[in-house]
């Protein structure tokens, strides 16, 4: 076991008096559990020195720190810094509510098997539960804020419950400076028609260290519509689970990573089709330059009982260095006979006619190298519903290119 | 009216799928080399006919009788009913992925030369007679190389069907509405196809929406299919009634049912 | 429909008889004296013995896998016989005259006649009963051309430097637990050897027969085809019907040098258990080749038999390139449990490699393709295409995949797809309106869905595989 999960441990243990059951539970799992190595599957190409080195302390008094702002949206902002809730939006819509509360949603939808949620169900001081009442249509976005000054250590906790026909849009947003290190889980139950916008920003790089999830429950006719953004850094995890409890749900998953230097990053989506009728669309887009690690596992698991279910994973990645790496793993694991499942992956470079077509009309190299790569993110860019969060994170991602041209 | 010069007798006729009655009291007899047509409104149940003919899974006959050459139909197994005789062309075929056509074909053929208690035939001889039958409803003789209608067009999978039914000489030949999506080139092909088949010892049923398919595979008999029986018959003529005045005529004249009611 | 399928599917295992030959069979267990009993029976080499014990003392410090999408109650390694031979095989018979007819009747009634007349011209044919090679046909033909096809325990004797070279060259000791205990306990197998610039001049195949009770097969085939060279091999497995499950742990490894091909084929029929999943083999098998410059290896397998399979036929292309397939029909039904693969480990520039696997998974049992695609940083230009088609018959069987693709190279490529289907009901519909029995038309479809694997076998065992499908899925998948 590694000194740094004893630490945490030990910090649990201190605090413990208040856990009810569940966090109870976690801690005696996290007693018992074996620090991953290489030969830990979920953690196979994924080392954890980069936790195990980590200096970051929970600090006793956190700077004052505000969320990026983004052109044309008007977040309600549900802010952490350093692990604690520092502010919740002063006047929330009609049928919104936080709270900071237990729920019994917590722990029920965020799978067991991770070892950092087991952390995080231990660590996380401040958990939020927010809630949409029946039939609600909130058409502000909401915001939660994980902020991190340099050298500290954090780890937050969302519950998100959507009530039956509800509709809530959801912004995660991750900004950790320097050697921070943080655990951010959510968890979301998207009740019986209701409809879920999601997205998850993982736009910080260096020496930051982020573990987290985002884990999703649909019950009948549910909707949710996720895109996950990342760059790499020291280490970069994130596990989505999409877990059908109701038929004729549908999710549909982006995610682009996008990664420079020796950073890492690893994002790992597993869908459980546990019912009949339900339809899961995911396309997965990666980029690995210079000395980075880039990770994808998409796991589809459709159940004995999941018949007419329809899910297709899409992976394609560009490895653009001779010292970057792109390993992925896309797996079925189908028990029903009437279902139309595909999954494909690839991993290649820019094409290379094309860019000899661009150069022909005069673009330099390196320039066609980056509207090509560019081409390539920039198709699911297209497809997030909030033109607004497009338009913002477009350049950012523009930005990262240039950069990695410069090299 | 069924005599032992009838191929096929229906009498009345009930299904369902899926628990919807489809077809209410059918009656049709069928002598042979007679061509009828069944025509009829979207949903008059022109395709289940076929498909409860031939036994498809999930097309349930709650009451009536069949026969084929006085023979119970509707007690056969699916591959009993065409080695019988009975062809249906599909609307929609299948791809078979893999499967040759070639290889579909013969295996089709041996079955039914078996149950028949004929010799099977020799791969030549198969072969020279799949190659006349490709010739004739011009599909290129590669057809017979690739797997059962893969990747074939939509013309190309019609003429398909029409090649089977000349290789399987069957008595009884069902056209699903075998025009749909065809252009005019192509429909005239298909009927070519069918015309050359036609003689005294085979019948066709040729089930259509339009009248265009009758101009070129003249019936003897034209059938007007509404909710589940027919409601009007008559010689080639009534196809062109059909044709000028739709089929919204026939709601006027009442349905036996309503007149029940 | 199901319902038709499942009878479709249905099957008699025909080559479960027990023939009646009497053998010598050492006392199930494993330890240091079992190791130098079989060592001595075979007469080796003293370097041979040092081998297999310090393979024995690595194996114990081993764990078995547990990755594998299978289970199975764990093995007792010590319930397992390690050595059998029928007793008429102690004086080495020098021809076939002498070797117990009943042996030869084994043989033709599994369809691999031995005796002259009868032979498959342009096939030579190695037959290994339980722990020993009982003959090894064509040998004089192949001698005229240079070629060396022999049982491994005879080319430890009369080719020690060919062997001492290559054997665990390309499979290590230490690579795996089921390996390790190969290695240590291997009985007999196949060599051969392809002189430089040789096109072997007809078929080699081996085929295994398992007959006495609670015995483990563990076979050891080295094939190595010098520069230049070309071979096709075949190897064919049964077993009979028997209520206790027997393992069967071996290991095959090939070397294509420079400009080299081999074509590597299997037809894997071992006793699959029965529908309730009683008996049946335990097939963990490590397959591994290395392609040396512009050198090809060619996998293809059709796996219908055993009741767990674990079994990863490899290419390690280190030369540039050179190219290595994997082309794999497996079927289960009743009980069975696979989780089969391949390994493409692209080292040289240039290399390649070509991945099509077809699952098909009927009754209760579970059917998985694992395999693994490596461009190392040295794989200039390389590329690997990947295929892997699932087939469900039922509703109570499972079908999944697990492809690792890693990549360290940009200039490579690597595409894979894989996607599932069913026997549908309109397929069905179709063949029967034609007149085609329900059994025959599954048959048929399960084949046209495999038919870019058998196109790969050599022309005499395609038909064989097809029929064993067939009898597979009467039969059961004809």
């Amino acid at each position: 076991m590694s000194e740094w999960l004893q630490q945490a441990i030990a910090r649990a243990d201190s605090i413990q008096d208040g856990f009810e059951d569940q966090r109870a539970a976690s801690l005696a799992l996290l007693k018992d559990i074996k620090w991953p190595t290489r030969k830990t599957e979920a953690w196979k190409y994924t080392p954890l020195r980069a936790v195990e080195r980590s200096a970051a302390i929970f600090k006793e008094e956190s700077p004052e720190l505000d969320p990026v702002a983004v052109e044309g949206l008007e977040f309600l902002e549900l802010t952490f810094v350093d692990g604690q809730l520092v502010s919740l939006p002063e006047e929330l819509p009609e049928g919104l509510s936080i709270e900071m509360q237990e729920s019994s949603l917590f722990g029920t939808i965020k799978p067991e098997r991770h070892i950092f949620g087991l952390v995080n169900d231990v660590l996380a001081a401040d958990v939020a539960v927010v809630t949409v009442a029946e039939g609600v249509v909130v058409e502000q976005m909401l915001r939660i804020n994980n902020l991190l000054s340099n050298g500290a250590q954090g780890h937050i906790r969302v519950v998100v419950d959507l009530k039956a026909g509800s509709s809530l849009k959801v912004v995660e947003n991750a900004e950790g400076q320097g050697a921070s290190l943080t655990t951010a889980f959510t968890e979301y139950q998207i009740g019986v028609e209701a409809n879920l916008e999601h997205y998850r920003f993982a736009l910080q790089s260096g020496d930051n260290v982020a573990v987290g999830g985002s884990h999703f429950k649909l019950f009948e006719n549910a909707v949710m519509n996720s895109s996950i953004i990342g760059f790499g850094s020291d280490l970069q995890r994130i596990d989505t689970d999409i877990i059908y409890a109701g038929e004729k749900a549908n999710a549909k998953l982006n995610a682009i990573y996008l990664l420079d230097g020796k950073e890492l990053f690893d994002l790992h989506a597993n869908v459980e089709h546990a019912v009949p009728n339900c339809t899961t669309e995911e396309n997965i887009r990666g980029i690995a330059g210079d000395n980075s690690r880039a990770v994808f596992n998409g796991r589809i698991h459709i159940h004995r009982d999941a018949q007419k279910t329809l899910a297709e994973l899409n992976n394609r990645n560009l490895l653009m260095s001779n010292k970057a790496e792109i390993n992925t793993k896309p797996e079925l694991e189908i028990y029903a006979d009437d279902v139309r499942c595909a999954h494909g992956a690839t991993i290649a470079q820019i094409d290379k006619q094309a860019l000899y077509y661009l150069q022909t009309r005069g673009v330099s190299r390196s320039q066609a190298q980056l509207m090509l790569s560019f081409g390539f993110i920039n198709e699911l860019i297209d497809q997030m519903p909030t033109v607004e969060l497009a338009e913002w994170v477009r350049p950012i991602i523009r930005d990262r290119f240039a950069q990695m041209e410069v090299k | 009216m069924s005599n032992e010069n009838t191929l096929l007798s229906i009498k009345d006729l009930h299904a369902s799928v899926e628990e919807k009655n489809i077809l209410k009291g059918l009656n049709l007899d069928i002598k042979p080399g007679e061509v009828h047509a069944i025509m009829g409104p979207n949903g008059a149940g022109k395709s289940t006919t076929g498909y409860v003919l031939s036994g498809r899974d999930g097309y349930e006959v709650d009451s009536g009788s069949v026969t084929l050459d006085g023979e119970d139909l509707l007690e056969m197994e699916v591959e009993d009913r065409a080695r019988a005789g009975l062809f249906l062309a599909f609307q929609y075929p299948v791809e078979i992925p893999g499967v040759s056509n070639l290889e579909f074909l013969k295996v089709a053929v041996d079955s039914q030369r078996e149950a028949r208690g004929e010799e099977a035939l020799t791969s030549a001889e198969f072969l020279k007679m799949a190659k006349e039958a490709c010739k004739q409803v011009n599909l290129p003789v590669s057809f017979l190389k690739r797997g059962v209608n893969e990747g074939f067009s939509g013309g190309e999978k019609k003429r398909n069907e029409i090649m089977q039914m000349m290789l399987l000489q069957p008595k009884l030949c069902i056209l699903d509405e075998t025009d749909s999506g065809l252009d005019i080139d192509a429909m005239q092909v298909v009927a070519n196809g069918v015309n050359s088949q036609r003689s005294p010892e085979r019948s066709f049923i040729v089930v259509t929406h339009y009248q265009r398919l009758l101009d070129y595979i003249k019936p003897d008999f034209v059938h007007v299919l509404a909710d589940g029986k027919i409601v009007k018959s008559g010689d080639a003529s009534l196809a062109k009634e059909l044709e000028e005045q739709g089929y919204a005529w026939l709601q006027t004249e009442p349905t036996e049912d309503e007149l029940e009611d | 429909m199901t319902e038709q399928i499942d009878k479709a599917l249905a099957r008699e295992y025909e080559a479960g008889f027990v023939s009646a030959v009497e053998s010598e069979t050492f006392e199930p267990g494993l330890d240091e004296d079992v190791i130098r009993r079989i060592s001595e029976v075979k007469g080796e080499p003293e370097w041979m013995l040092e081998w297999r014990l310090n393979a024995f003392r690595v194996w114990q410090e081993m764990e078995e896998p547990d990755w594998a999408h299978v289970s199975y109650p764990k093995i007792d390694f010590q319930a397992v016989s390690y050595y059998s031979a029928p007793k008429s095989m102690k004086d080495k018979p020098k021809s076939l005259d002498e070797v117990d007819p009943e042996l030869l009747r084994t043989y033709e009634k599994l369809g691999i006649p031995l005796v002259e007349q009868q032979m498959l011209a342009g096939v030579a044919v190695d037959a290994v009963f339980d722990s020993v090679s009982v003959v090894t046909t064509f040998r004089e033909k192949l001698e005229e051309a240079g070629v060396i096809f022999c049982p491994i325990s005879e080319a430890l004797h009369k080719y020690p430097d060919l062997v001492k070279k290559y054997l665990g060259s390309v499979v290590p000791t230490k690579d795996n637990f089921f390996a390790a205990l190969n290695c240590a306990v291997f009985t007999d197998g196949s060599f051969v050897y392809i002189p430089k610039g040789t096109r072997c001049p007809m078929e080699l195949s081996t085929y295994f027969r398992i007959n006495e009770q609670n015995t483990g097969q563990f076979e050891r085939t080295l094939i190595i085809a010098d520069e230049g060279s070309y071979v096709s091999y075949l190897e064919g497995c049964t077993a009979p019907q028997r209520d206790e499950n027997q393992l069967h742990a071996a290991v095959v490894e090939l070397v294509a040098m420079d400009d080299a091909e081999i074509k590597y084929s299997t037809v894997q029929n071992w006793y699959p258990g029965d529908e309730e999943g009683k008996g049946g083999i335990y097939n963990f098998v490590t397959k591994r080749g290395v392609c040396h410059t512009n050198a090809k290896i060619s996998w293809t397998q059709v796996e219908t038999g055993s009741s767990v399979t674990w079994k990863y036929p490899s290419c390690v292309l280190k030369g540039d390139n050179s190219v290595g397939e994997f082309y794999s029909v497996a079927l289960t039904r009743g009980r069975q449990q696979a989780d089969t693969g391949t390994k493409m480990i692209h080292i040289g520039k240039n290399t390649k490699s070509t991945i099509i696997s077809k699952g098909i998974s009927a009754g209760k049992s579970n059917n998985a393709y694992r395999g693994l695609v490596r461009m190392n940083p040295g794989a200039e230009g390389a590329r690997n295409f990947t295929q892997c088609d699932s087939l469900l018959i039922g509703d109570q069987c499972g079908a999944h995949t697990f492809p690792y693709v890693e990549s360290r190279n940009p200039s490579a490529i690597v595409e894979h797809e894989a996607t599932t289907s069913k026997v549908s009901d309109d397929q069905m519909f179709l063949c029967r309106q034609r007149g085609v029995d329900p059994e025959k038309a599954v048959s048929m479809i399960v084949n046209g869905f495999c038919k870019e694997v058998f196109k790969e076998l050599p022309m005499e065992f395609a038909v064989e595989a097809g029929k064993l499908l067939e009898i597979s899925l009467e039969g059961s998948v004809g």
